[in-house]
């Protein structure tokens, strides 16, 4: 799977101006974030409102069948909206300097099965800051698939087509179990009563979501309960398979590179961004795709600047693609359809042993 | 209202506070499960840089006594801040906030430029003890600049009261005659209400109309203008300088002496020197170093907040910052509003700081 892109570790210099330059980027956008910013993300909040009503109100009359799909469209759009342009961002404190509690990223809750607060944890915390690092990134595989030849082959992933094809289909299901570690409850490792304790929130939320979307809207559609049940259960299917594609698209590429523990070791500011750079990719597309990304289409921009609104990340792009240039990175970026071939790929072929590749020595810079 | 009582407790399991003022919003713009609100019906022009807004608040906003300040948030540039304003009622369900802009104030500046009729204003609990006095010995009102607005409340809400008065002297500085406000509402006050008088104090008009006098505060004025002195309760209200200055002159001087000052941007102190940080819910104060990365001196003082990456990206250390003055390690710059969510892993403190922890 090794290409001719350029893995040139950077010089100790180097990387300490490129991280000036991306430190310069950011101070000059968060100067001129404002009242724009804020526009756009209660525009988005009230397209979230505006699309829910509408596709929960069409799926009411779901015995008409373009109504059907008509409304089934409409809340996928709106849960997909949601869960990405709205919660996500939301939740990295994007909009923090608001000041508003809708907008806040300690608080909000977001619509899927789960928590918030495990999302935090995973996602803003672990993802965010060991991103593709093996062993604490645990967004590499999610504990389920073998992604990268670094990751030692075992019998278990020659099913991983398979489970990709379910993980893609239930994908909040997924989220809302990450951070339980029932691999660890399986071995041993965690007690029944620690599981327990620690399910008990995520349990709940599931409820909540779970009877809101299968018994309360089917409910009070009397006669139609079928067509709402089918049409919630499809819109939470579609998010499922939309949010899963991109977010594997983000990370498991062709080109997307895995880091040992070791890269941590007294990692300055232009290395984090340079290991943030080289983890990620983006995905080419018009302005409705990357707010339907939640612009995790920029996710090489959302890796460097995780707090700055993601409506900035487009401008921005074309300066970090720029830098990259100067320094000789690769800057790594695609069609979705051309990242996601890359994805099937690699979840196909580390389905199959491979030679074991070592990360010994693997190292971002060289000190000179 | 479209939710009430009983109703509203029936209904508040299933209800989304959020999700109900979304759509309540768009029915009326102060319409909300629990939010006080507040739609600008009017404002016109009370002096020079000062504008006067008549609100009709909704319901859920509280009660204020004359005299009393209480908290405004409006939306500037995207950003929600809050200053604290002293409200009048005029009759039922409306009240008025006078402002002044201030030198780069970014509240005073939007609510004297840009705020309008239909806006909507955010209106937090009331506070001060600047309450009415005691109607059982005379009044000593001493304003300066936006001073004069709680004086206004509690005089409007004095001419309201069925009893006799006590004598009440309003003493009220302004640099120009431009900058006084209520001019004409202030004489209609005098003429009705036989114990009220009012001295305009000018400090920097050259010509002065017989009524008004001129000179800052000093004993030989106070005394020349108020008679019997020691009989008076005293209120104090405007800029810390002439509340600092009035203060010293007339306590002892007065039965009783009450003051307010507008609170200024505290000055940032050097680096390293000590600085106080309170942590609200727990109700502990620490010293830190100022400067110094306020989750890793806080815990060196033996706190334990919610951290993660140490670096300003994973944001699980915000916390609120409920007063003082921050500095940003990332971007360097300083902060002196209170805050719904700051990073304690890249902030410092530059002065005595209170945090939502």
């Amino acid at each position: 799977m090794t290409t001719a892109v350029s893995r040139r570790p950077l010089s100790a210099d180097e990387v300490t101006r490129f991280g000036a330059e991306i430190d310069a980027l950011r101070e000059r956008t968060l100067a001129d974030i404002g009242d724009a910013d804020a526009r756009y993300i209660r525009r988005i909040h009230a397209a979230v409102r505006y699309t829910e009503i509408l596709g929960r109100g069409l799926l009411f009359f779901g015995l008409f069948p373009p109504a059907w799909l008509l409304g089934t469209l409409l809340l996928g759009v709106s849960k997909i909206l949601e869960n990405m342009e709205l919660g996500h961002n939301v939740m990295h404190g994007q909009y923090d300097w608001m000041n508003d509690p809708r907008f806040d990223g300690k608080t909000y809750e977001w619509d899927i099965v789960g928590t918030s607060d495990n999302w935090r944890k995973t996602h803003n915390f672990k993802h965010h800051t060991y991103t593709n690092i093996k062993g604490m990134d645990d967004d590499v595989g999610y504990g389920l698939l073998r992604l990268f030849p670094e990751q030692r082959w075992r019998p278990f992933f020659l099913g991983q087509p398979l489970y990709a094809v379910i993980f893609a289909l239930l994908f909040q299901w997924g989220v809302a179990i990450q951070d339980l570690r029932l691999g660890a409850y399986f071995a041993g490792r965690m007690s029944a009563a620690e599981l327990r304790a620690q399910f008990r929130p995520v349990g709940r939320k599931m409820r909540r979501q779970l009877l809101k979307d299968y018994v309360f809207f089917p409910l009070i559609a009397g006669p139609f309960f079928l067509p709402v049940l089918l049409g919630n259960l499809v819109a939470n299917g579609l998010r499922n398979l939309w949010t899963f594609m991109i977010i594997f698209c983000g990370h498991f590429t062709a080109n997307a590179e895995v880091f040992p523990k070791s890269v941590l070791e007294n990692e300055t500011r232009g290395q984090w961004y340079l290991r943030q750079l080289r983890g990620s990719s983006n995905l080419r597309g018009g302005r409705l795709f990357h707010i339907l990304s939640g612009n995790l289409s920029h996710q090489i921009e959302h890796h460097l600047f995780p707090d700055i609104p993601a409506r900035r990340y487009a401008a921005m792009s074309q300066e970090v693609r720029a830098i990259c240039e100067r320094y000789g990175i690769y800057y790594n970026t695609g069609s979705l359809w051309s990242q996601f071939g890359q994805v099937v790929w690699r979840i196909l072929r580390y389905a199959l042993p491979s030679k074991p590749v070592s990360m010994e020595g693997r190292r971002l810079v060289v000190n000179e | 209202m479209l939710v009430a009582g009983p109703l509203k407790r029936m209904l508040s399991p299933l209800v989304n506070p959020q999700v109900f003022d979304f759509w309540a919003s768009h029915l009326s713009p102060t319409l909300s499960w629990e939010r006080p609100l507040a739609k600008v019906l009017a404002r016109r022009v009370e002096a020079r840089d000062t504008v006067t807004l008549v609100l009709r608040p909704n319901r859920h906003v509280g009660g204020f006594a004359p005299g009393q300040h209480v908290s405004v948030t409006v939306s500037v540039n995207g950003v929600r801040l809050t200053r604290s304003y002293s409200p009048s009622w005029l009759g039922r369900r409306r009240m008025a906030i006078t402002v002044k802009k201030m030198p780069g104030g970014k509240v005073s500046e939007w609510l004297t430029e840009c705020c309008d009729e239909g806006d909507v204003l955010e209106i937090g609990p009331a506070f001060g003890d600047m309450t009415q006095p005691s109607l059982e010995r005379p009044w000593l009102l001493v304003a300066a600049g936006s001073g004069i607005t709680p004086m206004m409340s509690l005089l409007r809400a004095a001419a309201t009261l069925e009893r006799p008065l006590p004598p009440i002297a309003l003493l009220y500085w302004a640099r120009t005659r431009a900058d006084l406000c209520f001019g004409r509402e202030l004489d209609q006050l005098a003429a009705r209400l036989p114990s009220l008088t009012v001295q305009r104090l000018l400090t920097r008009e050259s010509v002065l109309l017989p009524e008004e006098h001129s000179g800052r505060p000093d004993e030989t004025l106070l005394r020349a203008l108020v008679p019997d002195l020691a009989a008076q309760q005293a209120y104090v209200c405007g800029p810390a300088g002439f509340v600092a200055t009035v203060r010293t002159l007339l306590e002892g001087a007065v039965a009783t002496c009450q003051a307010e000052a507008f609170s200024l941007p505290d000055v940032s102190v050097v680096e390293g020197q000590p600085v106080q940080v309170t942590l609200a819910r727990s109700g502990r104060v620490l010293s830190v170093p100022a400067g110094a990365p306020l989750l890793a001196a806080l815990e060196a003082r033996g706190e334990r907040p919610a951290h993660g990456c140490r670096m300003g990206i994973c944001n699980t250390c915000v916390c609120g910052k409920l007063a003082g003055t921050t500095g940003d390690l990332l971007g360097g710059g300083l902060s002196q509003e209170p805050m719904g969510a700051m990073k304690l892993c890249v902030s410092t403190a530059r002065t005595d700081i209170t945090l939502d922890l």
